[in-house]
């Protein structure tokens, strides 16, 4: 079987990443390559401490790409993170001060503390991958990619993200808890903030930049996995407890992701066993519930919605 | 997506129209109005969804009808007055306001409709009828229950398909069942309430005297008078005899039932046939010239070679025959000549000058018979169903002016100029011809084919058959050659064996034949062989059981017409579950997923080889399929 050459790269980096750094974390790690391989972006949704940060930067170290951190407070201002013009007295013209999202990876924490207005400005900056100041258009680095983190269990004060907006990250995750063993390890050798440090990069910019070139490109979408993909999306649009089901673009990243997915395997073509290891992930924040099922557990709707769906095995 | 409730209208509609069309010629004209009237009412109601008076109101209209026809009710007239309340109570229903019990009601109200039009008919066209409203009614049940739970239920096609499939098996799962009702249960073979209607309305070429003369053109029906099953004959032998009118009164030839004892000899070989006369007024038994013998009980043979049944054929018959067709019948002693030479008061000059012109010259029976057919053949007599002679000299209008005539004057004057001339001779009442139909292997004799013909008696000889028609100038274009077989006649015919078929198996089928049935199945259980009856009913079992097995093979298609690939995915998974303990529900766990939990390197290859292919939507190559054979021959028992 002829694998992609490029994908060895991306495997050696997520499995020096999970073996060497973070323990436990092989799921969301493997989900935010996904993101950074479509070009997509992923919001994790979790308690605080349990290494959301962390993985943002190691993902960063791993790949030598520039990372940027915002830390979201009802008081943000959009300027505060696309960045303003300063007048240059020297000069005599203003000159633009790129913010913080003009690195390959952003780190948008507690995304939900912030204002609608910023978050809206971020999240537009998200889609179009370019910022306007001022009437001048400046474009985002190439990869780009947000790392979103909201707290679930603290609503106090905040302004969840609508459904729309949601609808813009490719994958939402949690992290959970690690396993006991491996948790255990990381009491005893404490964080490894310092360690990250002094990561040496495994990837370029470039590789990164190919490897999702041929994932785009390199990676089969049979028909067989198509008719599954729409199978699974008809299916939420006809469910009793679900109000709205998935979109197109919905589908449209269940595809992408699926052949990120099929690429991190070390495949060109894509299983439906990838679009099933990757479904929950992408398509469970965007379901609207029925207003009587707001507080049903989406994924789990998700997950009993996808067991009743028969593989296309022949 | 199709509305239950709407389905549900449309085929109780179609089974009332299942009742109603056969019944329909047979009701009286205010019933007939109601049902039509009922069911157009009815359909625009449905249509428009409101049906301004009430069920209750309806009942309470009929009520007077109701009182109407009991007092109709007589016991010379038992049936028209029920009949028709059932058809006025169909009517009301039909247009009435509709829930689940209403279409219940319609739908036995139909059944009863159905089956009260055998009272007065028993044509295989009911069968279609039945079949068509058990089919309907078996769905429409089914639809009902579903109707019953949620009026307002909207099914897609796809489970409506399923629905009605299991409709449509109901009545087909219950044709085993009619097989072995059928031998068991009583049954009529006559319209019960409708004896005499029948044979009234068959109109007859036949009739019991010969008298040319009466009406100056001859209709033809096509309608049956009777069939024959036999093997094909020759054209020219097929006469089919049914009386003989022995003496001529003024210009009319009659029977005169004293017929003077003789009797015939029946030379040569015999040709069986059995005959399915259509019931009608007349007692005479056709069967081809000349019977031998006639197996029917209580039917009478006369001296003269014919044979009756004792009163008229008012139910449906079937008698065997056995003819001799020679055309010559010996008689053992002489005959009654004074009996057959007797001659009416009064003959026309003219043919008495004639006749006595043949006698003069013929000295024998023989010759004068050859004279007169010379006379026949040299007059430029043609045949013909119009324009033809009328009046009290019908005859010598026939003979000397207008020469024209039908068989009938071909025979009359034929006969009597024989009489006349001294040869004793007499008229044959029966039949020519025939369709022979190759699917039932019968002929089909029609009305239109009635023929009169002569037999003289030849001293030496015996009876001849002499044909007078047949000395037209123009016989042989009416008789002569074969005739061309056009579609429609062949569809006719094909019709025809569908309608013989349905006589000789159901209607025909009596107490008689199942007594006799029993008989013979009892005998043949006394002398039962076990060998013998294992070779009897071995092609049975072998139908039965390639039935069976076609029935599974159905039913198991998708498994037994795998794919390649669902062949070997089957396999795949049997084995896993036998060497890796994991049970694998088809479609429930992805490959690399069942892979990844067995944590099997063969499993591994397989599973990238056989997705590598059917995710890649191409086929497995043979190098691949030999490899995930080989893989599978292996078996996936994790090597220690």
């Amino acid at each position: 079987m002829t694998l992609p050459h490029d994908n060895r790269t991306m495997i050696a980096m997520l499995n020096t990443l999970s073996s060497d750094y973070l323990h436990g974390k092989e799921e969301v790690l493997r989900l935010s390559m996904i993101a950074l391989l479509t070009g997509g972006h992923i919001l994790i949704e979790d308690l605080p401490g349990l290494g959301k940060t962390t993985i943002a930067l190691a993902l960063a170290g791993m790949s030598s790409l520039s990372f940027g951190r915002v830390q979201c407070t009802s008081d943000l201002l959009p300027s505060d993170i696309t960045g303003l013009s300063v007048f240059n007295r020297e000069e005599g013209q203003f000159t633009f001060l790129p913010g913080p999202i003009f690195n390959n990876i952003v780190l948008l924490d507690e995304v939900n503390r912030a204002m609608p207005r910023t978050q809206s400005a971020m999240l537009e900056a998200m889609e179009e991958r370019r910022v306007t100041v001022e009437g001048m258009t400046h474009h985002l680095p190439d990869p780009f990619m947000v790392f979103a983190t909201q707290n679930p269990s603290d609503q106090s004060g905040t302004f969840p993200l609508p459904e729309s907006q949601l609808d813009r990250f490719l994958i939402c995750t949690g992290i959970g808890y690690p396993p006991e063993h491996l948790e255990r390890g990381i009491i005893a050798g404490g964080g490894i903030r310092e360690r990250l440090e002094g990561m040496t990069p495994v990837a370029s910019t470039a590789d990164i930049l190919a490897a999702r070139k041929s994932v785009e490109t390199g990676i089969y979408l049979s028909d067989k996995v198509v008719g599954y993909i729409y199978a699974l999306v008809a299916a939420t649009r006809s469910h009793a407890m679900i109000q709205t089901g998935l979109s197109t673009r919905a589908a449209i990243n269940l595809a992408q992701a699926a052949r990120a997915a099929a690429f991190l395997e070390g495949r060109d073509y894509v299983a439906p066993d990838d679009v099933r290891g990757i479904a929950v992930a992408v398509c469970a924040h965007r379901l609207v519930m029925r207003p009587d099922q707001e507080t049903a557990d989406r994924g789990g709707v998700l997950r009993a919605l996808i067991a009743d769906i028969a593989l296309p095995l022949a | 997506m199709v509305a239950i409730s709407s389905l549900t209208a449309v085929l109780s509609y179609a089974i009332a129209l299942c009742g109603i069309v056969p019944l329909f010629p047979w009701l009286t004209t205010a019933p007939r109005f109601a049902l039509a009237a009922g069911m157009l009412a009815g359909i625009w109601q449905d249509r428009r969804g409101a049906w301004p008076v009430k069920n209750w109101q309806f009942n309470l209209a009929v009520v007077p009808v109701f009182l109407y026809y009991a007092l109709q009710f007589s016991r010379a007239n038992p049936a028209q007055p029920v009949v028709n309340a059932l058809a006025i109570m169909l009517a009301v229903r039909l247009c009435g306001g509709k829930s689940v019990r209403h279409y219940l009601q319609i739908a036995a109200l139909s059944l009863f409709c159905l089956a009260s039009s055998s009272l007065f008919d028993l044509s295989p066209i009911f069968l279609f009828y039945l079949a068509l409203m058990l089919l309907l009614v078996a769905v429409s049940l089914v639809l009902l229950t579903f109707h019953s739970l949620d009026s307002s239920l909207v099914l897609p096609r796809a489970h409506l398909r399923k629905v009605l499939a299991v409709g449509m098996l109901m009545p087909l799962a219950s044709l085993p069942l009619l097989v072995i009702f059928f031998p068991i249960l009583p049954r009529t073979q006559i319209p019960l309430w409708n004896i005499l209607a029948v044979p009234a309305a068959r109109p007859s070429g036949f009739s019991d005297k010969v008298e040319p003369g009466t009406s100056a053109t001859v209709g033809e029906s096509r309608t049956i008078a009777f069939r024959a099953e036999m093997p094909r004959q020759p054209k020219q032998q097929l006469y089919w005899r049914g009386t003989v009118f022995n003496s001529m009164d003024g210009h009319r030839w009659v029977r005169n039932p004293a017929v003077p004892p003789e009797q015939l000899l029946y030379k040569g070989a015999r040709i069986a046939q059995t005959v399915y006369p259509e019931p009608g007024p007349f007692r005479a038994l056709f069967s081809l010239d000349a019977p031998a013998s006639i197996a029917l009980p209580r039917a009478q043979g006369a001296p003269d070679g014919v044979f009756a049944y004792p009163g008229p054929i008012t139910r449906r018959l079937a008698y065997g025959a056995e003819s001799v067709t020679s055309g010559i019948l010996a008689t053992v002693t002489g005959i009654n000549r004074s009996f057959y030479l007797r001659l009416p008061p009064r003959i026309p000059e003219r043919i008495q000058r004639l006749a006595d012109d043949v006698k003069r010259r013929g000295t024998g029976d023989a010759r004068r018979l050859e004279l007169l057919e010379q006379f026949f053949r040299n007059g430029n007599y043609r045949y013909s169903m119009r324009d033809l002679p009328t009046g009290e000299d019908a005859l010598e209008q026939f003979l000397f002016e207008k020469k024209r005539g039908h068989c009938e004057f071909f025979a009359s004057a034929f006969a009597l100029l024989l009489r006349a001339a001294g040869v004793p001779a007499r008229l044959v009442g029966g039949y020519l011809g025939g369709d022979y139909n190759e699917l039932g292997g019968y002929y089909l004799v029609s009305d239109d084919l009635a023929h009169v013909w002569v037999e003289a008696y030849i001293d030496g000889r015996g009876w001849v058959r002499v044909d007078p028609s047949s000395f037209a100038r123009n016989a042989g274009e009416v008789w002569g050659g074969e005739k061309r077989q056009s579609p429609t006649m062949k569809i006719h015919l094909f019709l025809d064996s569908l309608d013989h078929t349905w006589n000789r198996a159901i209607v025909t089928y009596d107490f008689e034949q199942q007594a006799e049935i029993a008989r013979n199945a009892g005998k043949r259980l006394q002398k039962l062989e076990t060998g013998k009856t294992a070779r009897a009913f071995l092609p049975y079992l072998l139908l039965t059981a390639a039935l069976a097995l076609a029935l599974a093979v159905i039913l198991r298609r998708p498994r037994l017409f795998a794919s390649r690939n669902e062949r070997l995915l089957r396999r795949f998974y049997r084995l896993i579950e036998r060497d890796c303990g994991i049970r694998a529900e088809t479609g429930r766990l992805g490959l690399f997923e069942t892979a990844g939990l067995t944590g099997n390197d063969a499993v591994r290859e397989f599973t990238a080889i056989y997705a590598g292919a059917l995710y890649r939507d191409r086929k497995l190559t043979a190098h691949e399929i030999a490899r995930l054979n080989r893989i599978l021959r292996d078996g996936f028992v994790t090597k220690m």
